[in-house]
């Protein structure tokens, strides 16, 4: 076996780019999915039927189905059934959204719920509207507990941004794959892969645990 | 929108021979993930200080790389390595097995840690050895407390045997994508995968749900 590890540095500007493009999807898609989970927490425990149900379908929905078949749904049925033309890319931003919004939304319930119900009740008591006493009282609480949380999902969505390959879109994982049959180095071209996606994650999970431990003692 | 359900129906028992390998995969995944993950955890926590070390580097590796990447590495890549072969389903039952022990062995080292100091210290002063103490006192409550993260985990490996499709194992989904080739309709043999999968979930889901109400608090102090 003779390796050749000079195809990867032949090839950094390519996994530069992959590599660029998987950030571009995890931030994109966190800052779309952050006010969609808002929205859809704040349909599950609105108490009217008509907007709690649809959420809640939507969330167990995307729960209990791989994103991986969503992006493929996504990719798939969509031009062909609803006539929706959208791009490689847009396709997996759309899935990864729905995606993620209806895991933040589950965040967002669990933190909104845990605001004592006191607190509301003291708000409208002053006089201030629902949606004032949501927005000024719970809100602000209920974001400093779900921070932790969606510091997790932002890794796991980091992860999960590889699963947009399997529709063509040229991230980092895509880009080493199409590498590694083009150029035959398979071990040298996976291997960097895996090491670049190490190095991006790794502190990402440091800096996730150090979130989790500086919150754990507030409140 | 659904023209007829014929793609279904006709490939019926081919998508079914799918649907069994989901099943095939996600079980070995899961028993193995959590053989190794408790024993990952266990030394993590007990272990020697030269074990510890590479484990927690392992633990904290497997959080940064997708299981997509450590999939294809493994099917890919490791048989260059050591010159072995390997079929595409062992291939995914390995790679999903180390990528979500990983996170099982977090479970376990949060579930012993959560067992109070002096549980430990009134076993040992009773004369215990340190794998009674464990097996006795530490393990039986521990394990009471992770049940309901073992449920999640359980659900994201279900889900992860999806993603061995991409090295052809024959899975439904893989199934399905040959069914859509044939038949040209995408809309319903995609969405009746959706449906196979939501059917496995959900229930799995809703059991996870009742252990996190019903035995999530049990054991606090």
């Amino acid at each position: 076996m003779t390796l050749d590890w000079s195809v990867v540095w032949e090839h950094r500007w390519a996994l530069a780019a992959g590599a660029a493009m998987t950030i571009q999807l995890t931030v994109l898609t966190m800052l779309l999915a952050v006010p969609g989970g808002i929205l859809l927490a704040a349909m599950r425990l609105s108490p009217l039927r008509l907007l709690r149900w649809p959420a809640t379908a939507f969330v167990e929905f995307f729960r209990c189905t791989p994103l991986v078949l969503q992006v493929y749904w996504a990719f798939y049925v969509l031009p062909s059934e609803f006539d929706v033309r959208l791009s490689g890319f847009a396709t997996g931003l759309l899935a990864l959204t729905l995606n993620v919004s209806a895991f933040n939304s589950e965040t967002f319930r669990a933190g909104i719920s845990s605001i004592r119900r006191g607190q509301s009740d003291a708000a409208l008591a002053m006089g201030m509207s629902s949606f004032q006493a949501f927005r000024i009282v719970v809100l602000p609480q209920a974001v400093k507990r779900v921070l932790p949380v969606l510091a997790t999902t932002w890794v796991a969505l980091f992860k999960d941004t590889s699963l947009v390959s399997v529709i063509a879109v040229s991230d980092l994982a895509y880009t080493a794959m199409q590498l590694r049959s083009r150029t035959f180095r398979i071990l040298e071209m996976l291997t960097a892969m895996a090491l670049i996606y190490w190095a991006m994650g790794y502190p990402q999970a440091k800096i996730t645990d150090w979130i989790h431990r500086r919150m754990a003692g507030r409140e | 929108m659904i023209e007829s359900l014929e793609p279904v129906l006709d490939n019926l028992p081919f998508l079914w021979a799918g649907i069994e390998t989901t099943l095939v995969v996600s079980a070995l995944s899961v028993a193995c993930s959590l053989v190794l993950g408790f024993a990952a955890g266990l030394g993590r926590c007990f272990g020697p200080a030269w074990l510890r070390l590479p484990l927690v580097f392992y633990i904290d590796s497997m959080r940064a790389i997708p299981v997509l990447v450590v999939i294809v590495w493994t099917f890919f890549a490791f048989p260059i390595l050591f010159g072995l072969t390997m079929t595409p389903i062992v291939a995914a039952v390995g790679a999903i097995s180390v990528h979500v022990a990983a996170s099982i062995a977090e479970i376990v080292r949060a579930g012993v840690e959560s067992i109070r100091q002096g549980q430990s210290w009134a076993g040992l002063a009773l004369g215990m050895s340190h794998a009674q103490l464990l097996r006795k006192v530490i393990l039986p409550q521990a394990v009471t407390r992770m049940l309901p993260s073992f449920g999640s985990a359980i659900i994201v490996t279900i889900k992860d045997s999806a993603i061995a499709s991409v090295i052809a194992v024959p899975d439904v989904i893989r199934h399905a994508e040959s069914v859509v080739a044939q038949t040209y309709r995408p809309f319903e043999v995609y969405s009746f995968a959706m449906l196979v999968f939501f059917a496995i979930l959900f229930p799995v889901a809703r059991v996870v749900d009742r252990l996190y109400l019903r035995i999530g608090h049990r054991g606090r102090s």
